[in-house]
């Protein structure tokens, strides 16, 4: 009897164990799927028509506009725009306001500066610098959809003057993309060459020892440091030496020796470099040592062996190295602070001029324009909104390079189970 | 080329390896020369760092005047955002880690695993903005509200598995589920009722709570994955000892798992707060970047990376600030690099 009891408790006790661990794992789930939902759902919705209202108030005036915020019994509407954007809102209590209403000929305008205004019945040829017109409050499901794809691209791919957008995600992501691209360049080699070199040539040796634990601790370091590195060595170091040397007639002015792309690059490159190495190591060593000892075995040289053995079968651990550099490098915001990223460039770094990428100019970042959109953005009700739409985007970017690094990694290892030597 | 025919063709092979030997020879060395180049050139990338910061700091020995309260104001800082994070993070991390060891199948492990990836991989200045605009004006006048959020939703959860615990024993895959549907009925119902709203206010939005839940996410799967290691190590070696003397998975966990594997939970935290002190974006986005020395966490904080991302844009080279912006650096290069030595020594006697 007693022995049961014992039992029941102890059984009771296991549920509980097994119950409040899964909770944990139960919050994990809660916070990436919340956060990507809250991303999708504040993202989209600057792009969602919003109704415009008309507010009848007690005094008898009557606002028109559109509901932006509704906190602390007050309401923020955004109405006409009369000088410059942003100079609209209203504030008003509930206590305020008798009625409101959606006119369903009501007319959103957009001005060519990028004021909004509104008004009921006609649309007027009054005003010549009108871009945008609609009547949104009588559009039908299908036509707000319509309304919101056409405000979406031309958000996301820029050449958007209907207002709201502003200059667009298209330069952002330009910038972070050639950004990207040209740090590609600088740390595969040098990523790949160290890995070849602790695997084929070092061994367990010492220095192999060195280097693998130096490749560790510099995982580790945080980002901030790293900028800090290119800003003292690359910007001022390395920059400010070439224009003392080639462009000494334009100094003070610097050419390179302020921050730019290649400093950038350079900086995400160290960034990663640890990434590169271990996974390409870690490729290279899936490889059965069988295939290499046969290989030297027949009198293939150690190089031979590498180049015409290893390396092509490491080439999916390659790639999957490149896509997770390039996924660490596109979410780190901190380093290019301090090397060159900038709001708004005044020239992109890639054009139509020759030589066509201009590694000294400064860039713009989605990750800065987050930031930037949401602390420095002089009208926060605009802002968020859109630093919501660029974080959307550039999480969406880093996730399907995750998952893509996850599908190349995971046919590496079914490629193993198939053929095992 | 063409080689004359011969009686014996091994000759004619031997001839042919003897022309290309040199060429061959050359092309190994090349090889291993660029592969030494890439090597070298990772060194490099590691050295550079503290070699920079002490050429620049080295030619003079003089500390600006009010360096050491600065900086001061900015550790402590530092230290009391990530280790507030790493407070609240291990508690869930741990959780998880013990969940996918100890009461998981392998399949449900590779299940939970691109979760865990994709929390990992959440950009932290998208944290940092969602921590800003979303949370920070909820929680400043909840931050009580949010323990009793942490024990309600715990308390839903015991209750919930002392009650159907011994039916989902054939479905041991909808744990999770289950408590997350418990967790969220008690959450919303407390977040609903609210019933000390307004009790603890502090002074700003954003504050160290904020800063710490923020951080906080981004500790979780870390901590979860190195626990994680960590525990199926030590419960690989000894469960089934455990399991053949007649212990259940808890006992087996409590008594023997969990004392074997602590260097590895404690390399796992520590990792964790190398992690969140170096982090720069959260910080600089919900701390408000108050320079403040106070432990409350009701109050701002300031923290060397967010200095180092807010002044050194601003510094002159060479400067006071610029001086003191380098000896920030290297405080935080010596912080990380010696929570990653501490880390390494303790994983490695985990395995052992």
């Amino acid at each position: 009897m007693m022995r049961g009891a014992a039992l029941r408790r102890g059984r009771i006790v296991e549920h509980l164990a097994a119950g409040s661990s899964a909770a944990g794992l139960a919050l994990c789930l809660l916070l990436a799927g919340g956060i990507v939902l809250l991303l999708v759902r504040a993202g989209l919705a600057p792009f969602w028509p919003q109704p415009v209202i008309e507010y009848t108030l007690r005094d008898g005036r009557s606002v028109l506009g559109e509901l932006m915020l509704h906190r602390d019994g007050a309401l923020i509407v955004r109405g006409d725009e009369q000088a410059r954007p942003g100079d609209g809102y209203v504030r008003l209590r509930e206590a305020e306001i008798l009625a409101e209403r959606q006119p369903p000929d009501a007319v959103a305008r957009v001005h060519a500066d990028g004021r909004r205004s509104y008004r009921l019945g006609e649309a007027g040829p009054d005003e010549p610098d009108l871009v945008g017109v609609d009547r949104r409050n009588a559009l039908t499901f299908a036509g707000k959809l319509a309304f919101f794809g056409e405000r979406l691209r031309a958000y996301a791919i820029g050449g958007d003057r209907s207002g709201d957008a502003g200059q667009g995600l298209l330069p952002a992501l330009a910038g972070t993309l050639t950004l990207v691209l040209l740090m590609s360049l600088i740390v595969m080699p040098i990523g790949v060459a160290a890995a070849v070199h602790l695997h084929v040539y070092a061994g367990r040796g010492r220095i192999g020892a060195l280097v693998r634990g130096a490749v560790g601790s510099l995982a580790d370091v945080p980002s901030i440091v790293y900028g800090v590195l290119g800003l003292g060595l690359f910007v001022h170091g390395i920059g400010g030496g070439i224009d003392r040397w080639l462009h000494a007639d334009r100094l003070p002015v610097p050419t390179f020796g302020t921050g730019g792309l290649l400093w950038a690059a350079l900086t995400l490159a160290v960034l990663t470099l640890p990434v590169v190495v271990a996974t390409v190591e870690q490729g290279l060593a899936r490889i059965p040592d069988t295939q290499r000892l046969g290989s030297l075995a027949l009198g293939a040289t150690r190089g031979e062996t590498l180049r015409r053995l290893l390396l092509p079968q490491a080439r999916p651990a390659v790639l999957s190295a490149w896509i997770l550099a390039v996924a660490r490098a596109v979410g780190a915001v901190a380093p290019l602070m301090l090397v060159g990223v900038v709001k708004y460039a005044p020239a992109s770094p890639i054009d139509a001029a020759f030589p066509y990428l201009h590694p000294s100019r400064q860039f713009t970042h989605l990750g800065f324009a987050v930031y930037d959109q949401a602390l420095i953005s002089p009208d926060a009700l605009v802002g968020v909104p859109r630093a919501y739409s660029a974080a959307l985007l550039l999480v969406a970017l880093v996730l399907v390079l995750n998952a893509a690094a996850g599908l190349v990694g995971r046919r590496l290892r079914d490629r193993d189970r198939a053929f095992p030597l | 080329m063409s080689v004359p025919l011969r009686a014996q063709p091994a000759l004619d092979v031997a001839a042919l390896v003897e022309l290309r030997r040199s060429s061959r020879r050359r092309r190994e060395r090349a090889g291993r020369a660029l592969a030494a180049i890439g090597a070298g050139a990772v060194l490099a990338s590691v050295l550079a760092i503290p070699v920079f910061l002490l050429f620049e700091l080295l030619p003079s020995i003089a500390v600006p005047d009010g360096t050491g309260e600065r900086l001061g104001v900015l550790l402590s800082g530092t230290f009391k955002a990530s280790v507030l994070a790493v407070l609240l993070a291990i508690p869930v991390g741990l959780a998880a880690a013990v969940h996918l060891v100890c009461f998981s199948t392998p399949l449900q492990r590779s299940r939970w695993r691109p979760v865990l990836d994709l929390l990992a991989a959440i950009p932290t200045v998208v944290l940092g903005l969602i921590a800003l605009t979303w949370l920070a004006p909820w929680l400043q006048s909840r931050i009580a509200t949010l323990l009793v959020l942490a024990a309600a939703v715990l308390a839903a959860v015991l209750a919930g598995f002392a009650v159907f615990g011994q039916r989902l024993r054939r479905h041991p895959a909808w744990r999770p589920f289950v408590a997350l549907a418990l967790g969220l009925a008690a959450g919303v119902a407390v977040i609903a009722w609210d019933p000390l709203a307004g009790s603890v206010e502090a002074d700003t939005p954003w504050n160290a709570v904020l800063v710490g839940l923020a951080l906080g996410v981004t500790a979780v799967p870390l901590i979860c994955t190195v626990g994680a290691d960590a525990l199926q190590q030590a419960w690989d070696r000894h469960v089934d000892a455990a399991v053949a003397l007649g212990a259940s998975r808890w006992q087996a966990l409590r008594s023997l798992v969990l004392p074997a594997a602590a260097p590895g939970l404690a390399a796992a935290a520590l990792l964790a707060l190398g992690r969140c002190a170096g982090e720069t974006m959260i910080v600089l986005m919900a701390s408000g970047n108050t320079p403040l020395a106070s432990a409350d966490p009701r109050d701002g904080l300031r923290s060397l990376s967010a200095e180092l991302a807010l002044s050194l844009p601003v510094a002159e080279r060479g400067g006071a600030l610029w001086r003191m912006l380098l000896i920030a650096t290297l405080l935080l290069f010596v912080l990380s690099f010696a929570c990653h030595l501490a880390a390494a020594r303790l994983r490695a006697r985990a395995a052992s």
